[in-house]
């Protein structure tokens, strides 16, 4: 008759890290009008007008915008792109 | 979208195109120095700095290049495509914020926003400084002329 083996109880964990969440912010300018801040809103977020119009207001209102929000690299590509129209852009992480 | 074209007068663009000549490579400097890069990587760092300066010497050549070739009186600026249209859009900008950081840097923002208090403070600024915001103003007028035809309502 077999003998029944007993095998010592294993434990596992299992732990989760959230990746940090990254937020395009956009700083509110004295040089570049609402038309040219909008039209890059729509050409590089790729929103509708009325929402780029929104987030133009909240930045021109409220001194700045998170106009993004999602994984790092795709936030350091809009940043950058937004830099390259020459709106005050950058990075701010939930870590 | 087909080729873009905007009017000025002729004392406008050779006053605009004089400027730019003097700007511009300021311009391309001021862009990377405005850089905010992410994190503390020298590479990334020197990427995003380099592409940042190859893109805003990119759009001011092709703004210069633009205002050079602009004939007629009135002088006709024509842009082959609406990719030039956002160049040139961009370089504007650029131009406009060297101006405010290298000849009226100590105007408030506040005065820069508002007409009214602009128009008040206009005549105690030097010449250099008067004529820097003309020019200014200029160049903000031919970016509304020119985003006014490039629209924006499509996306992408």
């Amino acid at each position: 008759m077999p003998r029944t083996k007993v095998l010592p109880a294993l434990e596992t964990r299992e732990t989760t890290a959230r990746e940090p969440r990254w937020s395009v912010v956009v700083d509110n300018d004295p040089v570049n009008t609402m038309e040219y801040v909008t039209a890059c809103f729509v050409k590089v977020l790729q929103v509708a007008r009325p929402e780029a119009h929104r987030l133009m207001l909240e930045v021109h209102e409220e001194g700045r915008s998170v106009v993004w929000s999602g994984a790092r690299e795709r936030a350091e590509g809009l940043a950058q792109e937004l830099q390259r129209w020459h709106l005050r852009a950058h990075l701010e992480s939930d870590a | 979208m087909p080729e873009v074209r905007l009017t000025l007068t002729v004392e406008a663009r050779e006053i605009l195109g004089n400027l730019l000549r003097l700007a511009g490579p300021a311009a391309a400097r001021s862009a990377v120095g405005r850089a905010r890069v992410p994190g503390d990587d020298p590479e990334l760092a020197d990427a995003w700095r380099r592409g940042l300066a190859e893109a805003a010497s990119g759009e001011l050549a092709i703004l210069a290049s633009a205002l050079a070739s602009a004939k007629g009186d009135p002088a006709v600026v024509i842009l082959p495509d609406e990719a030039a249209g956002w160049a040139v859009a961009r370089a504007l900008t650029s131009v406009r914020l060297t101006l405010r950081e290298t000849v009226f840097p100590a105007i408030p923002d506040d005065a820069l926003e508002n007409e009214a208090q602009l128009a008040r403070l206009v005549p105690r600024l030097p010449a250099e400084q008067r004529h820097a915001l003309a020019c200014y103003d200029c160049f903000g007028l031919l970016q509304l002329a020119l985003l006014a035809r490039l629209g924006g309502d499509e996306i992408g």
